[in-house]
C-alpha cells in the first residue's frame, strides 16, 4: 500500500542493495540503468518492442518462485531485485552456455570482436569450457544486399534486426525462417535489403557479429578505433554520429543517440558518404601567389593588402562551412563594407523519412549548415548540383573571398581579374590556382565547430583526426584577420568564436558551447527563417 | 447411438499388429457431418480441411476463385488484422496447390497486404505447410521419444529404403514422400506413422513393404 507521502507516480525498490526510485511502469532493466547498472540483454533495445525472448536478462526477484526477465517485468513498490546473486548469475551462465552451443567462436576473424555483447558477457559470466559434444550446426554466410552481410552461425536470434525492419523502417524485409535449432534470419528468398535506405542500422543493433557491414569488413579492429562525437555532414538533418577513425583516417560512421534529432539511427546515404573526408589532395601550407609561406607572414601581408584594396568586396561560401566560419565571414564583410554573401548547396528531390522515428529524414538539402547560412542572412545561388550562379563573381574586379567551396564547376578564369583573391579551402582546385592567397582550412572532422540543422538545432562536433600540414580552422583564420582589422581580441577557441558570432544574431542568442553539450541546443525561431 | 458411430472394440488400430485404422470417416465424425462438406471447403468457417489430401493438386491453381474466393473473403472479414488471416489463407493455398512455393507465399502476401518476408517466416515456422511439392502419399514417421524407444528410427529407415528416397524427397513415381515427424500424439502405439490424414500405429519395419503396396494400389 502507498503511504500518503508517496506519490503514486513513482515506485521505490532495491536493486542489488541500492535504493531506486523510478516512475511507475518502468521495467527492472530501465530502473537498473537509471542507477548505472547494466543488466545483460540481447533482445531488448530501447528503440524497439520488447519480446523478452533472449532470456539473458533474467534476474532474481525476492519472493518470486521463478527468475524474471528484467526487460519486461515492471517494478513494484518495495520489490527487491538481485542481479548478481548466485541464482541470477547461474541463470546467465546457463543461458550463455546455450548461446555458445552452435556458435563458431570465430572472434579472431569477426568484425564485431571487441564490441560484441556475446564476447563480453561470456567473458564476464560464461562457463570457461563448453560441454557440447555434438557437431555444431553450420549455416554459413548470406549476402543480404545493400551493405549488409549475414553470418548465420554467429546469430543469437534476438530478432532485433527483424523488429527494426518491421517497426522502425516499416519495410518488413527480414524474417525468422524455420524454427527451433533450424531458425535463421533471412529475407524473402533473393529479395534482399537493396534499396532500403535505413537498413544499415541493423548492423549497429545486432549485438553480435551476425550482421556486419561489407564496407567495413576486415578494415579495422574495434579496439584500434578512436571515437569522436560529431554531426553527419551529408544533409541538413544533422544526425548525431560518432566518427570512428584509425591512423587519422575515418573508417566508418556510427549513429549517436539523440532523441531530439535521430534517435539511435542514421541513413545509409550519410553512413557511407565519408570517403571524401579522407581525401589526401589537400592544401597543407598557406600559398601566397603560389609560393609557400608561414602563417604570420601570409596573414601579415594579407592584412596590408586588404587595407589597401579599393574595389568592392564579394564573398562566396558553401553550406559545409560552420556557424563560426560563416559568422566571422559575415563580420569581416561588414567590416570591409562588402556586399551580401552568397552560398551554394546541393539539393535533391524528396525526403526519405524513417517511418518509425518520423523526426529523422534524409533531407533535401545535402549539406549540414543550410539553416546556419539562412540565419546569417546569406543568399543562396546556384542550382541543385550546387553549380553555377556565380557569373558576377567570376569576373569580379574588386576583392573576392571564397570560403570552403572548391568551385569545381567554375572555369579556370574564375577570379583571374580580381584585384585581391583570397581562397580559404581544403583542396587546391583549379580555381584556387588564381588566388593571391590560398589559406588551407581543416575539414569538419579535423576541427571543433557547430552546424545548425534543419530544425534550427545548433550542434557541436569535435576534431577526430589531425589535419595535414598547418591547415587551420576557417574561424581561426577569419577570426585573426577580423581581430587585426578591428584591433580587438581574436577568438582562440571555437567556443569563443561562436560567442562572438552569436552576439549579433538573435536566433543564436545566448547559446554557448556549454548549452549545446553533446546533443545540441535549439536556436530561437525567427520570422526570417522558414519554420518547421 | 447409431450403428455407424459405435467404435468397434476389436479394431486392430488400437493395439493390433499393423495398427491401421479401419474406421471410416463417417464412423469417426458421425454421418450427419460426412458428405455435407464438399471438397472445396464447404462451410466458409472451415479453413484448411484436407491438408494432406494432396493427390491431384494443381500447383498453378488460381488463388482464389469461386468457393475458395468466398471462403477467403469470409476468413479475411473475421479479423481486424490481416496477419490473423494468414494461417487459414496459407492452408487454403496449400489445399489447392499441394505446397507453398515462393510464388504462392508472395501471392498470399499480396492478397493480404503483408510483406512476403513475413509470410515466409510464418510458412516456414509450421511444419504442416509443405514448402516443396510432396508425393501422393505423405508419410510422416514419428521418431520422438516413445516411438524412438520402440524402433521408430528403424521404421523411418525402412520407409526410406522401400521407397528408395532420401528424407523429404519424392519417389520417382510421384507416390511417396517420407518425413520424420515429432510427436504425433500416438505414444500409446508406437511406432506411429501418419500417411496423409490417416494414422498407422504399431508399425514395425517388417510391415512397411505391405503398407506401401496397399497404398500404391490405392493410388492407381
Ligand atoms: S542477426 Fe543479429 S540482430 Fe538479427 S537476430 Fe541475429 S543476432 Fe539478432
Ligand atoms: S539523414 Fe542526413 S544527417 Fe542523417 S545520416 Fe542521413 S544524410 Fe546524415
Ligand atoms: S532482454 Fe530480456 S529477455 Fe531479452
Amino acid at each position: 500500500m502507498m503511504t500518503d507521502q508517496q506519490s503514486p507516480q513513482t515506485v521505490t525498490m532495491r536493486i542489488d542493495g541500492r535504493e531506486v526510485t523510478v516512475p511507475t511502469g518502468t521495467t527492472i532493466l530501465r530502473a537498473a540503468e537509471s542507477v548505472g547498472i547494466e543488466i545483460p540483454h540481447y533482445c531488448y533495445h530501447p528503440g524497439l518492442s520488447s519480446p523478452a525472448m533472449c532470456r539473458l536478462c533474467l534476474v532474481e526477484v525476492e519472493g518470486w518462485p521463478k527468475p524474471a526477465p528484467a526487460c519486461k517485468t515492471t517494478v513494484a513498490e518495495g520489490q527487491v531485485v538481485h542481479i548478481e546473486s548466485e541464482m541470477a548469475q547461474a541463470q546467465r551462465t546457463g543461458v550463455l552456455e546455450f548461446y555458445l552451443l552452435n556458435h563458431p567462436l570465430d572472434c579472431p576473424i569477426c568484425d564485431q570482436s571487441g564490441e560484441c555483447q556475446l564476447q563480453d558477457y561470456v567473458f564476464a559470466q560464461g562457463r570457461e569450457h563448453g560441454r557440447g559434444r555434438e557437431p555444431k550446426r553450420v549455416l554459413g554466410r548470406d549476402d543480404f544486399g545493400g551493405d549488409v552481410l549475414f553470418n548465420g552461425d554467429r546469430c543469437v536470434m534476438c530478432t532485433r534486426c527483424v523488429r527494426f525492419m518491421r517497426e522502425v523502417a516499416e519495410d518488413e524485409r527480414l524474417c525468422v525462417v524455420e524454427r527451433g535449432n533450424r531458425a535463421v534470419i533471412d529475407t524473402f528468398f533473393d529479395e534482399g535489403l537493396e534499396g532500403s535506405p535505413f537498413a544499415g542500422n541493423i548492423v549497429d543493433i545486432c549485438p553480435v557479429g551476425a550482421l556486419v557491414s561489407k564496407d567495413f569488413l576486415h578494415k579495422a579492429r574495434a579496439w584500434d578505433l578512436d571515437r569522436t562525437p560529431s554531426v553527419c555532414p551529408s544533409c541538413s538533418q544533422g544526425c548525431n554520429i560518432t566518427l570512428q577513425t584509425r591512423d587519422d583516417l575515418v573508417q566508418r560512421l556510427k549513429p549517436r543517440e539523440n532523441m531530439d534529432v535521430n534517435g539511435w539511427w542514421m541513413c545509409d546515404f550519410g553512413r557511407h558518404n565519408y570517403e571524401w573526408i579522407n581525401r589526401v589532395d589537400r592544401v597543407e601550407e598557406p600559398l601566397v601567389n603560389g609560393e609557400t609561406q608561414g602563417w604570420p607572414e601570409a596573414l601579415g601581408s594579407l592584412l596590408g593588402r586588404l587595407k589597401e584594396a579599393k574595389g568592392e568586396v564579394k564573398a562566396v561560401t558553401w553550406a559545409h562551412s560552420t556557424n563560426e566560419e560563416m559568422g566571422l565571414l559575415k563580420a569581416m564583410m561588414e567590416e570591409l563594407g562588402g556586399s551580401e554573401v552568397v552560398y551554394r548547396s546541393p539539393r535533391t528531390v524528396g525526403e526519405l523519412q524513417l517511418p518509425g522515428f518520423p523526426l529523422l529524414a534524409r533531407r533535401e538539402d545535402l549539406a549540414p549548415n543550410v539553416r546556419g547560412a539562412e540565419i546569417l542572412g546569406f543568399t543562396r545561388v546556384g542550382d541543385e548540383e550546387a553549380e553555377g550562379g556565380l557569373d558576377d563573381l567570376a569576373t569580379h574586379k574588386g576583392v573576392l573571398i571564397v570560403v570552403g567551396d572548391p568551385l569545381e564547376d567554375q572555369n579556370e578564369n574564375f577570379g583571374a581579374q580580381a584585384e585581391l583573391f583570397i581562397y580559404l579551402g581544403s583542396y587546391l582546385s583549379k580555381v584556387a590556382g588564381n588566388a593571391h592567397y590560398v589559406l588551407p582550412t581543416t575539414t569538419f572532422a579535423e576541427q571543433e565547430g557547430s552546424y545548425t540543422n534543419v530544425q534550427g538545432r545548433v550542434q557541436r562536433f569535435w576534431p577526430g583526426i589531425r589535419s595535414p600540414g598547418s591547415a587551420r580552422p576557417g574561424w581561426l583564420i577569419l577570426g585573426a584577420l577580423f581581430a587585426e582589422f578591428t584591433e580587438t581580441e581574436a577568438p582562440i577557441g571555437a567556443d569563443q568564436a561562436f560567442v562572438q558570432v552569436a552576439k549579433g544574431v538573435p536566433e543564436f542568442g545566448e547559446i554557448t558551447y556549454r548549452d549545446m553539450g553533446t546533443r545540441g541546443a535549439p536556436a530561437r525561431k525567427s520570422a526570417g527563417v522558414a519554420g518547421d | 447411438m447409431s450403428e455407424a458411430r459405435r467404435i468397434p472394440f476389436n479394431n486392430p488400430g488400437w493395439a493390433g499388429n499393423t495398427g491401421e485404422f479401419q474406421l471410416t470417416e463417417a464412423q469417426v465424425r458421425g454421418d450427419e457431418y460426412v458428405g455435407k462438406r464438399p471438397p472445396e471447403g464447404g462451410h466458409p468457417s472451415g479453413t484448411s480441411t484436407y491438408p494432406y489430401m494432396l493427390a491431384e493438386k494443381d500447383p498453378e491453381a488460381p488463388l482464389f476463385e469461386g468457393a475458395y474466393q468466398e471462403r477467403f473473403e469470409k476468413i479475411r472479414s473475421r479479423y481486424p488484422d490481416a496477419r490473423s488471416a494468414l494461417l487459414p489463407s496459407l492452408g487454403m493455398a496449400q489445399e489447392l496447390r499441394g505446397h507453398l512455393s515462393p510464388e504462392t507465399m508472395e501471392q498470399v502476401a499480396q492478397l493480404l497486404g503483408l510483406s512476403p518476408a513475413y509470410v515466409r517466416g510464418v510458412a516456414t515456422f509450421y511444419t504442416m505447410y509443405n514448402k516443396r511439392p510432396v508425393g501422393r502419399f505423405l508419410i510422416q514417421v514419428c521418431t520422438n521419444i516413445s516411438c524412438s524407444l520402440c524402433g521408430g528410427d528403424d521404421v523411418l529407415q525402412a520407409f526410406l529404403n522401400n521407397t528408395g528416397t532420401e528424407m523429404g524427397e519424392t519417389s520417382e513415381d510421384g507416390n511417396f514422400t517420407v518425413m520424420e515427424a515429432e510427436c504425433l500424439a500416438g505414444c500409446g502405439f508406437p511406432t506411429t506413422v501418419q500417411i496423409n490424414s490417416r494414422y498407422y500405429e504399431n508399425v514395425m519395419p517388417k510391415d512397411v513393404p505391405e503398407i506401401l503396396e496397399r497404398l500404391k494400389a490405392q493410388g492407381e
